[in-house]
């Protein structure tokens, strides 16, 4: 269990989960965008290398 | 990262999200969704603005409520709890328009000392990612968190 420290001080914030919100996964978001992410990626690929911390 | 942001609700599976701008335009509901582009766990990032009439979601409008640095605050706490859950994933994000990839990049930007800390942030410049910098001019923009 995080402290109150932890909480106020994460960059992941609370979320009031709706189970009504459920219905919006099902609908993809502007497919377009997705087939261009795809193709992109695709494409170029991911980057080789991780950035170092 | 303790900017202003908005309350996110969100969908059990922590993929789509919404939220509510107050400016002076008034009250203005905003979504979020993160959708699977393929195999290697790469995600799409949309965001647009909800027309609370029809439902629709339209990303090509700016809505210049006058909170856009808090909205771009919301919509980054949101690639935090999807990514929180999701802890593999790598974020893929492009505006519809020019304008629209200027403005994320000008959060990213705004944001970077702070998020890059726990994300991997790229930019895409013709058919090579790069480590974010700012004052590059992207097309895309990539993120993933960094090994813990």
């Amino acid at each position: 269990m995080k402290t109150i420290e932890e909480l106020n001080n994460s960059k992941v914030p609370i979320v009031i989960i709706d189970p009504k919100l459920a219905e919006l996964d099902k609908k993809v978001l502007f497919p377009e965008k997705v087939e261009k992410a795809k193709a992109t990626i695709a494409k170029i690929g991911l980057p080789a290398k991780r950035q170092s911390r | 990262m303790n900017l202003p942001k908005y309350q996110l609700s969100s969908s059990p599976e922590l993929s789509s999200y919404e939220f509510i701008s107050e400016g002076h335009k008034g009250l203005i509901p905003k979504r979020i969704q993160f959708t699977l582009v393929n195999h290697q766990g790469v995600y799409n990032l949309a965001f647009g603005d909800k027309d609370p009439v029809t439902g629709e979601i339209d990303d090509h409008t700016i809505s210049n409520n006058g909170d856009s640095e808090k909205v771009l605050s919301t919509v980054v706490s949101a690639v935090f709890a999807f990514l929180d859950q999701h802890p593999d994933a790598w974020i893929y994000a492009s505006g519809s328009t020019a304008t629209r990839t200027r403005l994320y990049q000008m959060g990213i930007s705004r944001f970077l000392d702070d998020i890059s800390e726990n994300l991997d942030i790229y930019g895409q410049i013709g058919d090579q990612w790069y480590p974010f910098e700012r004052n590059k001019p992207y097309e895309a923009f990539l993120t993933k968190r960094k090994f813990s």
